[in-house]
């Protein structure tokens, strides 16, 4: 009996951890670039709105995902407009986005609120679903997260085995080599911000596609600043980000858990959970060594020209 | 040089065929001032061409035109003979021609491969053959390179080596190489010049920019001396009158004579290192008295910044608080209460951005170390800061708009200039240097020196050069620093320690043999 809840509870680590793989993927691939964006949760929550506006409308929970990842993507292009051509302040310009997405999303999807979606809905794969444990933990859901299991293992491959993304982390790490190289590092960020958000806008449709099945308030609920922090914690590296990611869904898994099956602890220190051990992880990862530094552009931006 | 010329097969075809390279009366002013004017040039294969030019003469614009980093404001660059208009350093890499940086364009978190691969593969990389090509290129000019090194870990030689590396894989035609030896102990030179002239046998052209003389007519076939942005002669090899006629070509004057220290008289000690070790820097030991300047000479980056930042109150030693002993007092009560006046000056290598902020003007940053001395109740007064900061550009010959001109809008040489007269303002007792005349022209750089050996009077200095011209013109103590030691210290009197500095600069100790410097080099 105790074993099928562990069980259960793995399952539901994975599918908890989802969102956060997406949006911290997404986050790593713009800050890999040498851009810093804070606005991971208000492009998230927005993209968990486009994909909920576009089911509700069409029924096709794949086009919803596009749209999310799309309408995303445009968000992040705003914050390229600051940062990459007019220069702007990048952690200013993040922190205007998150407000933008959280109000915008809250107003256009006020008559909404609690209605219901379809989305996704889980799918077997077939033999490998009826391995014991590994089966029902990795094996048993949904289309999404499927393919958030390759996710790290591509962004890695196209970090290290394309010319492309060798020059995208070299736009975050030394700008000037990659234009004295012939290429245009602008257009790396460019690359950067609006794949990344992407990526952050499918993490948004996750929770309204498969996560709830509806909208609803604060939908995201601070998992893009996780987000942000997992990038740190993952020391930017891609498949570090997949154990942060299922590190965090394992610990709002637990809690909703020990909340249903009613502790003592108050329910409200129990949701605090993820978010103190946020800043734990970002004080143990502070802890700077070989490997673990950030892309040594991020955050600067390119002289016009230089 | 010129037999090199012969291996080329093509010789006689070079010379009937146009120039790979050829400058056409090349422009460029910024703002009002110009740095190039009507620059005519010709590269063909084979050549080594020596720009040779004071800082400021305006070789390195006019490079960064060639390879496409700037535009010029009028004049044509042709390429086989063909007008090339270079948008960018892309539009000059396409033509064959590029550029060694000063500033080594390298992605530091990146392996040697990964930095070759950048902007030279498409699609999808195939790192292992790629390592190949690597080692094949390193191997046939004699370059030794592990192409999975990272970057940062390499030294500056190195890493130069992978930035020739780059242009060779690209087929480059035309390399140039800004200050190439600067930053390399002398048998990094010796190899980067055989690699060069190989390059060129092959049938490359070579321009490299300098203001060493002796590098110029050691490695060059043809030179070409710029000076105020204009090209005032041109030689091959075998026509140069001479070493001290080229300097004078290149200053536009009758060269004054150097400056010469005279001896004078030694004081008390201002600063004790006994067994100091901060961070790379590695049991220190030396004195320096009144009046006598001690030369910390090396490599950059073997252990001269934490000196400093030791010296300068900027980091702790690690070495108990009397291993640095500063005026008289232990490095923390030193640190505790430091003297406005009379006390410990440091003169950054940095000047826009650690000597001063360069978005303020003069007066404010005079006043950023030398605010003490105008405080009244706890108020500035400005004006008579004011007053002081105007007689010490007078007195230093400061060239400015005025004192509230922006720092950063006043050449190197003046700036330096400023920093040097706002620091000794205070009549400092200890004063540290760090390449005070890099980057200046030479008429800059006397005065600058000038200025350290006057103030020898009532001061002792700890100077840090990686310039051995500047170490041996100042110097009463040399200190050679090698991997955060001081692999010895002796006196300028001692010749032939003199003459063996550049083998110390490399890690081989004075009296070592030869057997044992292959050694210690390969260790290196």
């Amino acid at each position: 009996m105790t074993w099928d809840i562990f069980v259960a509870l793995l399952a539901a680590t994975v599918l908890a951890g989802t969102p956060l793989l997406y949006a911290t993927m997404g986050e790593l691939i713009t800050e890999r670039s040498g851009v810093l964006n804070l606005g991971v949760e208000g492009m998230m929550i927005m993209g968990a709105f486009f994909a909920f506006i576009v089911e509700y409308k069409t029924g096709n929970p794949w086009l919803a995902t596009l749209a999310a990842g799309l309408g995303a993507a445009c968000i992040g292009f705003l914050h390229g407009v600051v940062c990459l051509v007019f220069q702007g302040n990048q952690t200013v310009s993040g922190l205007a986005l998150t407000i933008f997405g959280v109000g915008l999303s809250d107003y256009l999807g006020a008559p909404f609120i609690g209605q219901k979606t379809v989305g996704f809905q889980s799918f077997d794969i077939p033999l490998l679903s009826d391995i014991p444990v590994l089966g029902p933990v990795f094996f048993q859901h949904d289309p999404l997260v499927y393919l958030s299991f390759v996710l790290p293992w591509v962004v890695m491959w196209f970090f290290r085995r394309t010319s492309l993304g060798l020059a995208l982390c070299a736009a975050g790490e030394a700008p000037e080599a990659v234009r004295a190289a012939g290429l245009n590092p602008v257009r790396m960020r460019w690359l950067g911000i609006c794949a990344g958000a992407f990526f952050v806008g499918v993490g948004g449709a996750y929770l309204s596609l498969c996560a709830t099945h509806l909208w609803t308030h604060n939908l995201t609920a601070g998992k893009g600043w996780i987000a942000v922090a997992l990038v740190i914690f993952a020391f930017w590296r891609p498949r570090r980000a997949l154990l942060g990611a299922y590190l965090f869904g394992g610990i709002m898994a637990l809690q909703l858990r020990m909340q249903a099956l009613g502790t003592a602890i108050p329910s409200s220190l129990m949701m605090m959970l993820p978010y103190a051990l946020t800043i734990l992880a970002l004080l143990v990862s502070s802890a700077r060594g070989k490997g673990r530094s950030a892309p040594a552009a991020l955050g600067e931006n390119i002289a016009p020209g230089a | 040089m010129m037999e090199n010329r012969s291996h080329f097969p093509a010789e006689d075809g070079a010379k009937t065929a146009p120039a790979l390279v050829r400058l056409e009366n090349i422009c460029k002013s910024y703002g009002p001032v110009q740095a190039n004017r009507n620059i005519c040039l010709e590269v063909h294969a084979g050549e080594i061409l020596a720009l040779l030019g004071e800082n400021g003469a305006g070789k390195s614009t006019l490079m960064s035109i060639l390879s496409g980093k700037s535009r010029q404001d009028s004049g044509t660059i042709f390429v086989d003979g063909i007008p090339a208009p270079f948008r960018s350093p892309h539009d000059a890499l396409e033509a064959g021609i590029g550029m060694v940086y000063q500033h080594f364009m390298l992605v530091e978190a990146m392996t040697v491969t990964q930095n070759l691969l950048l902007g030279q593969a498409h699609g999808i990389l195939n790192p292992k053959a790629m390592r190949e090509r690597v080692l094949e290129l390193a191997a046939r000019y004699g370059f030794e390179i592990d192409p999975d090194a990272v970057i940062s870990s390499l030294s500056m030689g190195e890493r130069q080596r992978v930035e020739i590396l780059k242009l060779l894989y690209r087929d480059c035609r035309v390399l140039i190489l800004d200050e190439p030896t600067a930053v390399l102990t002398p048998p990094e030179t010796k190899q980067l010049f055989s690699a060069l002239r190989r390059m060129a046998s092959d049938g490359k052209a070579i321009v490299f920019i300098s203001h060493k003389m002796r590098e110029v007519l050691d490695l060059a076939t043809q030179i070409s001396i710029l000076r105020r942005g204009e090209i005032v002669d041109h030689f091959l090899r075998a026509d140069v009158p001479g070493e001290r006629e080229l300097a004078e070509r290149m200053v536009g004057r009758q060269m004054d004579a150097v400056v010469v220290q005279t001896p004078v008289a030694k004081g008390e000690v201002l600063l004790e290192l006994d067994g100091a070790t901060c961070g790379m820097a590695k049991d220190l030991r030396c004195r320096i008295r009144r009046g006598e300047v001690l030369a910390v000479v090396g490599v950059a980056g073997n252990g001269q910044r934490e000196l400093v930042e030791m010296v300068t109150g900027a980091a702790r030693p690690e070495s108990g608080p009397d291993s640095v002993r500063i005026l008289g007092r232990s490095w923390q009560e030193f640190v505790k209460q430091r003297p406005g006046r009379n006390g410990l000056v440091y003169i950054p290598e940095d000047r826009k951005g650690v000597a001063t902020c360069p978005a303020l003007d003069l007066l404010d940053n005079f006043l950023l170390t030398c605010r003490d001395e105008f405080q009244r109740f706890g108020f500035l007064d400005r004006r008579r800061a004011a007053a002081a900061a105007e007689g010490v550009m007078r007195e230093y010959q400061v060239v400015a708009d005025g004192l509230h001109a922006s720092a950063g809008s006043l050449s190197g040489g003046n700036l330096q200039k400023m920093v040097l007269g706002r620091e000794f303002y205070r009549e400092p007792r200890l004063i540290v240097a760090e390449n005070p005349t890099q980057g200046l022209d030479i008429g800059a750089m006397e005065e600058v020196w000038r200025r350290i050996l006057a103030a020898r009077s009532h001061a002792g200095v700890l100077l840090v050069t990686s310039d051995l011209r500047e170490a041996v013109t100042l110097a009463d103590t040399f200190a050679v620093m090698y991997r955060g030691r001081f692999i010895d210290v002796f006196s300028h009197t001692d010749t032939e320690r003199l003459e063996a500095v550049g083998m110390m600069m490399a890690g081989i100790r004075f009296g070592e043999k030869e057997e044992e410097r292959g050694r210690s080099g390969r260790e290196a």
